[in-house]
């Protein structure tokens, strides 16, 4: 129950309210909540809202005053050709076309119907022609097409009316925008997208410009073809007739946009190209861009300039310090060379002192010949003690006896000798050091128990050359191949042999690349001298008595001149080893027929080797 | 037209639907409503659901659970940490991004946590498919209260991998609200509700404010550290002592039967809240004993009864904190599996002996079926999209009251207006006066809090003079209160009979 008032009380608002609404995060879950939403956003369009229903109902009332423009030529339509009329025009609304509304197009519509109907004409005493011959049908069909939005759609696209001419570049010289604006008005009625941007004026800014290009250039259209048709799918009679028709209107429809969308992009094309706006903007993007250009260039110029003139100033500065320096080194150096030249005289001067002092003495010795060796004692001396020692020993020398002095010699001499003595056993030492440290590197790397000598190492490399891989058994061949070779006796096993090739790759490639050439280089040679010794092999041939001269092996140079001497000379050649001997210089005929027969020897002991190795392999399988 | 509304949790998923204008539960493949949100990686398949974890016994490092947990979340999260710790599928950092490390045997598999709640989401998809018959993909997600932007976007993008079609993402306690229908009948007047949800490996309690049927989080708090897991581990602790017991065998270090016992631990938990006592049989346990046992639930309730009041505090300490008693909460919605447990309602029926526990709907179905409500509502909405974290608007800061009197004469206050109320709002109220009195006058009070209100928050008066007098009657005073977003009150009142009419306009003070 609400109170009484009392009498002096009025209607009033004492105080604002404190803090009336604040902000809330609600859950957007449930009905209300999406009603809440709805209706908030409606609050929010208020205005738009209010505006459209405006519209709306100006529209209502312009229905009631819009004109039916009746057609002149109605009753002379033939209703058989309904596809070719204007179905605007039939109806009346001739000027509104694709702008009128549903509802207008349903009074127009109506009104026709009223006044155009065979019943009502009947009444009036008109002749009706009869079924559907009368030209009433054609006002039903524009109706039929009209109010179904996507017959309606149809037939606008095809609109008769429709100007579809593209001006061309020339005609657009002068007056672009009286040319373009009306074309592209024209044509934005097939935008799919509302608000098509304006052609504008020559004030548009770029961006705009740039907008309405990209969008014409995209343009979105949605004009089709369906209207124009020329076989009906309804009258088919079956359905392959239906599917052929059906291919047939897609082909021609695809055809027709595909000229439709050509004819945008020339109108686009040609706009663009003779857009005065974009020649400027053209213009204006080169000037801009050759003004940056030249801006760099200038910035780029005075900095080269300046940095020129640094590094000249610094040259400058460099090159005066450098005389300074010189100026002063040279200074020095003549300062260093009175010095030396003071100390050299002083020496010189020592020395004769000596000389003189050991000759008044007459060199400590009685007879020529000790006095001789005394004298190059002294020489000795004088050669290699210094100022100080020099200048002392000639004060002990000029102070006391001579016997006193021949022992303060005679123990300097002592003392030179040992320390020559000591430097030649120090260079002895390091000699042999460094032979050592050679003989190691040569055979270092090894890493196997068994040392590897010079030779068997030339023999292991020949080896690995002559049993590439591949070869069957390979190592053990190359194994067996060095164990009936090898000078050195030790036996080696396969391991050892992988081992020592693996350590001989690792080498430095300049060494490795070395050895190898001059391994191929042999096996070449021996494998030509092998092949040739098969060819040539007379067993009847005799040799003069092996083992003459071992010491001088055999060059490459040699060996090849051999090779070449054997095959000029086969083996019925008279006199054949001396002609082979000619051809070898520094090579006696012994030399050749002995290098012939190692040859022979080295190629059959391969052989034996392989075979060997094959058979064992047969005898383990 | 039909809906999905799903809701992936931690252990379990569940996806309802919304068609002919109800929305239902289905159930999966294998016949359950709920399906467990394990994903299992096998040799040359994966598979999702119940299959996956019975198979986790034998696979159990290239199983992944609770896969909620790290969805979206960061290396350096401390959730995240906290599941890679516990997780038995090893997790690891690439990219700045968690991925499982799934070791199927030729080849070690990187998946992410997306695709794993993905296989999950199309398993769902497949489930609703299969009970609507026909192909739907729209869907409304539900996701925790707590979870970020982050979390919110791979949910999304691992829904939307499944070939879902999200209409929204609604937190799940105004889902299991939505799922009761509470606020949706009248859009006028405004009640408290209260939102436990006991899940899988989480508690949660919300209060939310439902006023002209738009909801309203007022507090909400999770803790990850309590949930169903906790109870059945209890369990099993027991059942392995009890197994000690009785074979002298310690289990609790193997993990392949401590992991069976937790299944029938499981199994036995579910049923001991239907029924008085439950039965726990393994075969071959450990060391080829097979177990057997029986707990009675007050055996379980004494186990887990430190469990009990770790589940129940947080409702005090939530009331504490938004500042209403417990009398001035209307109702209580359970929903989590857990919450089925009938000692646990009954320690809430106890906290609130007046309000009404709504737990018609089981309660791990109620989030989904909420979700597949929203899910009916949105659909056929043109553009149901829209953000939301930025759903804020306007309500009224306070509530407006009139000044009247009881029988015996003392003053009352009567709200008019509540505050919370979304703007623009709109309410109407016949107020009485007795007939005797010539003139009336409304005294327009504003309050923050309904329990106080001084003298001075009164801001207006309305006074209606020269009323006809009625010696056995009342004067109805038609009262419409109207505010608009900006928070300026107009008031008008009209006397019924005489249509005497009186106005007034407050502006807001900002």
């Amino acid at each position: 129950m609400l109170l009484e008032a009392r009498p002096e009380l009025s209607t009033a608002v004492l105080r604002p309210l404190g803090a009336a609404s604040l902000l809330c995060q609600v859950e957007p879950v449930g009905r209300w909540f999406e009603a809440f939403i709805k209706r908030r956003n409606r609050n929010v369009s208020a205005s738009f809202q209010e505006l459209e229903d405006e519209k709306e109902t100006s529209e209502e009332s312009e229905d009631e005053e819009f004109q039916i423009e009746e057609f002149a030529l109605l009753k002379t339509l033939d209703p058989k050709d309904w596809k070719n009329q204007d179905h605007y025009a039939v109806l009346g609304l001739k000027n509104l076309r694709y702008k009128a509304t549903q509802k207008q197009i349903k009074a127009a519509h109506k009104a026709m119907v009223l006044k155009h109907h065979p019943d009502k004409r009947k009444a009036a005493g008109e002749q009706i022609v009869e079924g559907d011959n009368d030209y009433f049908t054609c006002i039903t069909k524009a109706y039929e097409i009209l109010s179904d939005p996507v017959k309606r759609r149809a037939f606008n696209s095809i609109d008769p009316t429709f100007d579809n001419s593209v001006p061309s570049k020339s005609e657009a010289k002068d007056n672009f925008f009286e040319v373009f604006s009306p074309v592209f008005e024209r044509n934005n009625r097939w935008s799919n997208k509302k608000n098509v941007p304006k052609l504008g004026n020559m004030s548009t800014s770029i961006e705009d410009v740039d907008g309405f290009y990209s969008f014409w250039y995209n343009f979105d259209s949605w004009r089709e073809f369906s209207y124009l048709d020329e076989e009906e799918k309804e009258k088919a009679e079956c359905r392959d007739e239906r599917r052929w028709i059906e291919k047939q209107n897609r082909a021609a429809r695809a055809q027709r946009k595909k000229e439709e969308m050509n004819r945008i992009r020339t109108l686009v094309d040609n706009a663009y190209s003779s857009d005065p706006r974009i020649k400027k903007f053209k213009e204006e993007e080169k000037a801009r861009k050759e003004a940056e250009k030249k801006a760099k260039a200038d910035a780029r110029r005075k900095e080269q300039e300046e940095k020129e003139k640094q590094r000249l100033a610094e040259l400058e500065a460099v090159r005066l310090a450098k005389e300074k320096e010189d100026e002063e080194a040279r200074q020095q150096a003549l300062v260093l060379k009175k010095e030396k030249e003071i100390q050299k005289k002083a020496i010189k001067k020592e020395r004769q002192r000596l000389r003189t002092t050991c000759k008044n003495w007459n060199y400590f010795s009685e007879n020529e010949a000790d006095s001789v060796k005394m004298m190059e004692e002294i020489e000795k001396l004088c050669d290699r003690l210094e100022l100080t020692s020099l200048q002392s020993l000639n004060e002990t020398l000029s102070g006391t006896s001579k016997e006193a002095s021949k022992s303060a010699v005679e123990k300097q001499i002592a003392e030179v000798n040992l320390q020559i003595k000591r430097e030649k056993e120090q260079e002895e030492a390091r000699m042999r050091q460094s032979t050592k440290g050679a003989e190691q590197s040569s055979s270092g790397g090894g890493g196997s128990s068994k040392s590897w000598s010079e030779d068997d190492l030339q023999l292991l490399i020949k080896a690995v050359n002559l049993f590439p891989a591949g070869t069957n058994a390979r190592w053990e061949v190359i194994a067996n191949y060095m164990n009936l070779h090898s000078v050195s006796g030790i036996k080696r096993t396969a391991k050892d042999v992988i081992n020592k090739a693996k350590s001989l790759q690792k080498l430095d490639p300049q060494q490795k690349d070395d050895i190898n050439k001059k391994a191929f280089d042999k096996f070449k040679k021996e494998h030509k001298v092998v092949a040739q010794a098969v060819d040539n092999a007379v067993p009847s041939e005799r040799f003069e008595a092996p083992g003459a001269d071992l010491s001088t092996p055999w060059t490459t140079e040699e060996q090849k001149l051999l090779e070449q001497a054997l095959k000029t000379y086969p083996v019925n050649t008279p006199e054949r080893w001396e002609k082979i001997a000619d051809a070898v210089p520094g090579r006696s005929k012994k030399d050749c027929m002995k290098r012939y027969k190692e040859l022979v020897e080295m190629v059959k002991a391969k052989k034996a080797a392989q075979e060997q190795v094959l058979n064992t392999t047969k005898a383990k399988k | 037209m039909a809906a999905i509304g799903v809701h992936l949790g931690c252990t379990c998923a569940c996806v309802a639907v919304y068609k002919d204008g109800r929305a239902d539960v289905v159930a999966n493949d294998a016949g359950d409503r709920v399906t467990p949100a394990v994903v299992g990686y096998l040799e040359n398949e994966v598979i999702v659901g119940l299959a996956a974890k019975q198979t986790r016994v034998r696979n159990a490092t290239n199983t992944v659970v609770k896969v909620k947990q790290i969805l979206g979340r960061s290396c350096d999260d401390p959730h995240a940490q906290k599941h890679i710790s516990e997780s038995k599928c090893s997790v690891i950092e690439k990219g700045g991004k968690l991925r499982y490390e799934i070791d199927t045997g030729d080849i070690v598999k990187l998946v992410s946590p997306e695709d794993v709640a993905k296989l999950i989401f199309s398993k769902m998809k497949e489930t609703a498919q299969s009970a609507l018959g026909s192909d739907v993909n729209d869907v409304v997600i539900t996701v925790p209260f707590d979870f970020g932007d982050n979390q919110k976007k791979a949910l999304g993008d691992a829904a939307a991998a499944a070939g879902f079609n999200i209409l929204r993402m609604v937190h799940e306690p105004s889902a299991a609200l939505l799922a009761y229908g509470i606020g949706q009948d009248s859009p006028t007047g405004k009640s408290n509700v209260l939102v436990y949800k006991l899940g899988g490996t989480s508690l949660c309690v919300t209060m939310i404010e439902v006023n002209s049927g738009i909801y309203r989080v007022l507090a909400t708090k999770t803790y990850d550290d309590i949930g169903g897991l906790c109870f059945t581990e209890a369990l099993a602790q027991y059942l392995a002592s009890e197994f000690q017991r009785s074979y002298k065998q310690d289990i609790s270090g193997n993990a392949r039967a401590m992991m069976k016992l937790m299944n029938s631990a499981d199994v036995a938990k579910h049923s001991l809240s239907t029924l008085g006592s439950a039965n726990c049989f393994v075969d071959s346990l450990y060391d080829g004993i097979d177990f057997d046992c029986s707990v009675s639930r007050a055996r379980f309730e004494l186990i887990c009864s430190s469990l009990f009041n770790q589940c129940i505090d947080p409702i005090k300490i939530l009331l504490e904190q938004v500042g209403v008693k417990a009398t001035d909460v209307n109702q209580v919605v359970l929903c989590g599996g857990s919450a089925r447990m009938p000692k646990l309602q009954q320690l809430i029926r106890d906290l609130f002996p007046d309000v009404e526990l709504l737990s018609s709907i089981p309660p791990d179905e109620v989030i989904p079926i909420g979700a597949a409500i929203e899910a009916g509502i949105l659909l056929g909405k043109e553009n149901p999209s829209m953000e939301l974290d930025t759903i804020t608007i306007e309500c009224t800061a306070s509530d407006i009251l009139v000044k009247e009197a009881d029988e015996s004469g003392a003053e009352t206050f009567s709200i008019l207006l509540p505050s919370g109320t979304p703007l623009p709002a709109r309410r109407q109220h016949t107020l009485q006066a007795p007939g005797t009195y010539t003139s009336v006058c409304l005294e327009l009070y504003e309050s923050v809090r309904k329990s106080s209100t001084p003298e001075n928050s009164k801001f207006a008066q309305i006074v209606l003079k020269d009323l006809q007098k009625k010696d056995n009657g009342v004067h109805d005073i038609v009262t419409v209160l109207t505010m608009k977003r900006d928070g300026s009150l107009h008031v008008t009142c009209t006397e019924k009979d005489t249509g005497r009419s009186e106005m007034i306009t407050i502006e807001d003070s900002s």
